[in-house]
């Protein structure tokens, strides 16, 4: 069920509008009541508007008779409070919405990420990944608002063409004539802007992306003091960003300065129309300003502009959270594992084959590691280890073939039963965590702090834990840590937990030899409840295991104990120059 | 706790002038459209008060539509000058976001790379985000000060023109409400920096996760992992929450100061009837409270309650965490003789109240020899190769290379006369080509030939497409960008090379290979020892085990330290005792052979 390796098939960018649609449409559900609050008032708002100028031309025609001007005054001072009332409670309201959509949306997105999982990385550049929860979810999470509003922001002005053509017929024509020219305007404006947008937003991951680069090689960049030509590097890009930014522009100008045109034009002609019915004693000085004020609000489809501009963000920002979320998870079963009755698991490869970049890895390849043994994977390097380990707990699926724990296949486990099961410890960890204790005892369950420290000793990171300024309870940001000690984290990570089978990935790479030993004691030695596959490059790594899995071109080459295949002067060439012998020892006394 | 925003106060202000003041050309013509483009604000009630008046109200509609066409040829200059005044802010605020995004990039790198300093996680959300954020509220505030101010005149003006009394009318309301506002414009500063902290929170957060994918999956903690993005997640939600309901207090200054004039005029209107006014001056006045006041009094306060205060806030931040100058390099261009290196007295440790890693090391590297560096984890070997490369600056003491203090050579000389490989091997995404010239931008095709063959690169070369293909850095293991690495120092003429660790990822074989290749090449060649092989192959080896210092031949090192025979000894154990104690074995494993 699972042969097909999550999204083998499915390239990053395959996500559609629709589908950033139909995910701004979920997202924006998650207003809830505050968005249908921010609707009513909203509402509230756009008929006090509405009513306003018919309220404001009664008081000025009331004023030379001095009859109801009291009345006419009330309820323009009604309309007024309503308003601002209605206004203060919309402007909490979108407030509210915003936060709500966009924090489900952010971790939405980080709840598909880990499900994804390493896939992820292989699929997006971190940093882009990093701008899409934050920047690019904050503006999809605006959506629910925005489409309201854009929805209640068209009320006014359909309100006044209605208003004016009871005022005046003709007054109406005139400003319906006026606003269908507005709307066409707009129509372009959403379809070119989109477009820009997206090459800007573009622009920028590139930009993002070359800066996280270099973060990655700070101590080169600078013992060569090439600061200067790192900076000119990770802005290549620049001027297309400037020149996508630069559209964006021209769009705006064309934009505005059409509305400011139509907009003002258009109540000139409204009042002027107007004007005629004064003369002709249709219409009041009082109705004459209300018809201008009218067309100004009709001539407020302009200003729908900026929301409507926003609206092509959300959508942007939306496509581009729609495809992280195309993107397809890993699947887990229901399986439960047999009892191992403490002995550790039995992990078997029934003709693996996996690839990676196009090349064939690894191929039909058959391996049984006996539960309970401690196997070293040896092999040239690119040779495939790494990847063996990886697919020992599924953190990638082989294309062909079966990967068993006690005769379960991985794939049917659930993913509880699984990670209970497997563990991992890495060349480079990533430590996650806000003190150094979380950093230990991060994974399934919660190991107790006796156990922590435990895992810390076996893995010969007490003593620095215990020199840091609060010891285990230390913040991770805090303490800067060697590449060794990281290492030593990730292991004592590794051995807080209480696995059936331990995979260590070159885990131990960057300690010493006298540390590297001491930890190869504590893994070659104690109980033995549990199955040890450790990838090794060197032969002392090698020797400590029962067992030395070697692979070549793509697959097995023997499975023999280390002291066996040493006869073999291939083997031996593996370790290269550990194979030479040193100068005779016990020279001195 | 954030700290103060005494930068607020003082730094922003000041580079927001200085973008301006980058191009008072632009400026001058920004305020001269800007004046346009209210001119039909300006004519606006003047000119309806006239067609009512001198026109519709008088039976002359032929005066009252001339009136009307004036203020329609206003509009036209007014949108022209709309254009010129967009174009105008591009032209000032797409270079200020292009000088953003430079101080952000400089100010990133810079920090990363100092002494200490840790890869910049924050870098992206204020090059993606907040440099936007700055770009979108700068052009807003310009737009809308500017606007604010000429449309207050001349809806002032205006009105003036029609009835000098009105003035009256307007202004203590106006004033009351700007008052409010204003008053409150340091509480919403608070909060906007907290929505702003918040939100970096939550980029580092992801940061993190996005970072460690491989390791919340294969630790089965997605659910603690979430966990950790989901608080920080929350806390910008609430801050976002509580700026919205600063956004009720502006609302209500808009009230006071825009609608309380309107309905003022209403009120005195019986009696500015009487005292000689015509309908059309008050329905004029009407249109300039309604279409030119309110209107600007609103755009002010929105802009400065929401857009003006992200530009403060974000700005700040950004400056905060942007470039710093950097003091001019010594006036002494020194140039060493020779290439001996030479530690007298070298002490050094990280922090003032950690204990010295390195102390009093006294040590003389002659021009030429291969040395390496052995010892236990954690002994200093990295940091003692730092301060050889001058990267490291010692507490006590000197480095001398070829007789002239490292602090006394350029850094130019420097790159030039030493090269240091650190563990982390940095392939950037830049062609084979550059990135294998990185050091050297002269190097020749043969000599990247000559240098690739000589490694083992050629096959890693060819997989990728050759010197002009483009690397993408995820694609390489780790092994494979050591190696563009050390190929990258080989390429240079730099007689001294200092290798930290910088194999570490190769195997054996690759290992020796590289480490023979570089002692072939001549000069000085340091290495950080990862495996102790790499010490049998060095003429001199500095054994390091805490403050204690050894250097010697291996033989000598064999002879007198115990340390250095155990060293020696483990990894000779490696061909002695490999048979370990007993373990039921299946049997299936080994039929496979």
């Amino acid at each position: 069920m699972n042969s097909d390796p999550a999204g083998a098939s499915a390239g990053p960018h395959t996500s559609t509008w629709k589908q950033a649609d139909r995910l701004l449409l979920t997202t924006g559900r998650h207003g809830g009541w505050w968005i249908w609050s921010l609707a009513l008032a909203a509402l509230l708002v756009a008929s006090a508007e509405i009513l306003l100028p018919t309220a404001l031309g009664r008081t000025l025609d009331a004023v030379p008779g001095g009859g109801h001007i009291t009345w006419a005054l009330l309820a323009c001072a009604t309309l007024i409070a309503i308003m601002v009332a209605g206004k203060v409670i919309s402007d909490i309201a979108t407030g509210q919405s915003n936060a709500r959509c966009t924090a489900w949306l952010r971790m939405t997105l980080v709840r598909h990420l880990v499900a994804i999982g390493p896939a992820a990385i292989r699929r997006f550049e971190t940093g882009d990944l990093v701008t899409r929860v934050t920047r690019n979810a904050s503006e999809a999470g605006q959506v629910g608002i925005t489409a309201v509003m854009v929805g209640i922001g068209l009320l006014p002005p359909v309100g006044s063409v209605i208003a004016l053509t009871l005022i005046d017929p003709w007054v109406g024509l005139t400003a319906l004539a006026g606003l269908l020219a507005m709307a066409g305007l707009l129509r372009v404006f959403v379809r070119d802007n989109t477009e820009t947008i997206r090459g800007y937003l573009h622009s920028q991951g590139l930009i993002a992306a070359r800066l996280l680069d270099a973060l990655s090689g700070t101590r080169t960049i600078a013992a060569a003091g090439s600061i200067e030509r790192e900076r000119r590097r990770i802005l290549q890009p620049l001027p297309g960003l400037r020149e996508h930014g630069m559209g964006m522009w021209r769009n705006q100008v064309r934009m505005t300065s059409q509305a400011a045109v139509i907009g003002p034009l258009l109540q000139l002609s409204v009042v002027g129309v107007a004007g005629f019915g004064v003369v002709a004693g249709r219409l009041s000085v009082g109705e004459l300003y209300a018809a201008s004020r009218y067309a100004v609000m009709a001539g407020g489809i302009g200003s729908a502009v900026g929301l409507l501009n926003k609206l092509s963000r959300a959508r942007a920002g939306g496509r581009r959270a729609a495809e992280v979320l195309t993107e397809p998870v890993a699947r887990y079963g229901d399986a439960r594992l047999p009892d191992c009755s403490g002995k550790g698991g039995r992990l078997e490869f029934r003709g693996v084959r996996v690839s990676a970049a196009g090349d064939t890895v690894i191929d039909g390849l058959d391996l049984v590691v006996p539960a309970g043994a401690t196997v070293a994977v040896v092999g040239r390097s690119g040779g495939g280890k790494s990847l063996l380990a990886a697919l020992a707990g599924r953190l990638a699926d082989p294309e062909r073939g079966q990967v068993l724990l006690d005769g379960v296949p991985l794939p049917d486990l659930s993913q509880a039963e699984l990670r209970g099961a497997v563990g991992f410890a890495f060349e480079r960890p990533a430590l996650v965590g806000h003190t150094i204790e979380d950093v230990i005892n991060f994974g399934p369950g919660n190991p107790t702090a006796g156990k922590v420290r435990q895992a810390a000793a076996s893995a010969r990171a007490d003593t620095f834990i215990e020199r840091l300024p609060q010891g285990y309870r230390t913040e991770l940001a805090a303490a800067p840590l060697s590449g060794g000690e990281m290492q030593r984290l990730g292991l004592a990570r590794a051995f807080a937990h209480s696995y059936r089978v331990l995979i260590l990935d070159d885990a131990t790479s960057s300690l010493d030899t006298v540390t590297e030993r001491q930890v190869g004691a504590v893994l070659a030695g104690g109980y033995r409840n549990q199955t040890r596959l450790i990838i090794a490059h060197r032969a002392a790594t090698a020797a400590r295991t029962d067992l030395v899995a070697w692979l070549d071109r793509g697959n097995l080459r023997g499975l023999r104990p280390h002291s066996e295949l040493w006869r073999d002067p291939d083997y031996r060439a593996l370790f290269g120059a550990e194979a030479v012998p040193a100068q005779p020892l016990g020279v001195p006394a | 706790m954030p700290p103060p925003l005494n930068c607020a106060t003082n730094t922003v202000p000041r580079v927001l002038l200085a973008a301006l003041r980058r191009y008072p050309g632009a400026l001058v013509r920004l305020a001269v459209w800007s004046v346009l483009e209210v001119l039909p604000l300006l004519l606006s009630g003047y000119g309806v008060a006239h067609a009512l008046d001198d026109g519709f109200l008088a039976g002359r509609p032929g005066t009252g539509a001339a009136w009307l066409g004036v203020l329609a040829v206003a509009v036209l200059v007014g949108a022209l000058a709309t254009r010129h005044v967009y174009r105008i802010l591009a032209e000032i605020v797409e270079p200020f976001r292009d000088d953003l995004v430079n101080n952000v990039v400089g100010g990133a790198l810079q920090r990363s790379t100092v002494l200490g300093g840790r890869p910049d996680s924050g870098a992206v959300a204020r090059l993606t985000h907040q440099v936007e954020v700055v770009r979108d509220n700068f052009a807003g505030l310009l737009l809308l000060t500017t606007g604010f101010v000429v449309s207050t005149v001349s809806a002032v003006i205006g009105m003036a023109t029609l009835t000098g009394v009105v003035g009256l009318l307007v202004l203590p309301p106006l004033l009351v409400g700007l008052t409010v506002f204003l008053v409150s414009l340091r509480s919403m500063m608070t909060r906007q920096r907290d929505y702003v902290l918040t939100d970096e929170a939550v980029a580092e957060s992801a940061s993190t996760v996005a970072h460690s994918l491989r390791d919340v999956v294969a630790c089965g903690a997605e659910d603690r992992a979430c966990a950790q993005v989901q608080r920080q997640v929350d806390a910008h939600a609430d801050a976002e929450r509580t700026l919205a309901r600063m956004t009720a207090v502006r609302t209500l200054s808009v009230a006071v100061g825009g609608w309380l004039p309107v309905v003022g005029l209403l009120v005195a209107a019986p009696w500015l009837l009487a005292t000689g006014s015509t309908l059309g001056i008050i329905a004029g006045a009407l249109v300039y409270l309604t279409q030119g006041l309110l209107p600007a009094l609103k755009a002010l306060v929105d802009g400065l309650g929401v857009g003006g205060m992200k530009l403060v806030v974000t700005l700040d931040r950004l400056v905060e965490a942007g470039e710093r100058p950097v003091p001019q390099e010594t006036a002494q261009r020194r140039v060493p003789q020779g290439h001996d290196l030479r530690l007298d007295g070298v002490t050094f440790s990280y922090g003032r109240h950690a204990e010295p890693v390195v102390d009093q090391v006294n040590l003389l590297i002659p021009q030429g020899q291969h040395l390496a560096m052995v010892g236990p984890s954690g002994a200093g070997k990295s940091t003692l190769a730092g301060l050889l490369a001058a990267t490291h600056v010692p507490d006590r003491g000197v480095v001398r290379l070829g007789g002239v203090p490292v602090g006394d050579l350029s850094s130019h000389t420097l790159a030039s006369h030493r090269v240091l490989i650190p563990q982390e091997a940095y392939v950037f995404a830049g062609t084979v080509g550059e990135n294998l010239r990185y050091l050297h931008p002269a190097a020749t095709g043969t000599e990247l030939d000559t240098v690739v063959d000589a490694l083992g690169l050629r096959s890693v070369v060819a997989r990728l497409g050759g010197y002009d293909a483009v690397v993408d850095p995820g694609t390489l293991s780790a092994g494979e960008r050591q190696l563009i690495a050390v190929a990258r120092a080989h390429l240079t003429p730099a007689p001294v090379l200092i290798l930290d660790e910088a194999t570490c990822h190769l195997d054996p074989v690759a290992e020796e290979r590289v480490e023979r290749v570089l002692a072939a090449r001549g000069g000085t060649l340091i290495v950080v020892a990862h495996r102790i092989s790499s010490a049998l192959r060095a003429q001199r080896i500095v054994l390091m085990d805490g403050a204690n210092m050894l250097a010697g031949t291996h033989g000598e090192l064999l002879a007198n330290s115990p340390l250095y025979r155990d060293l020696v000894g483990l990894w000779d154990m490696g061909q002695g005792s490999m048979v370990r104690d007993t373990v039921v074995r299946e049997t299936t494993g080994r039929s496979s052979l």
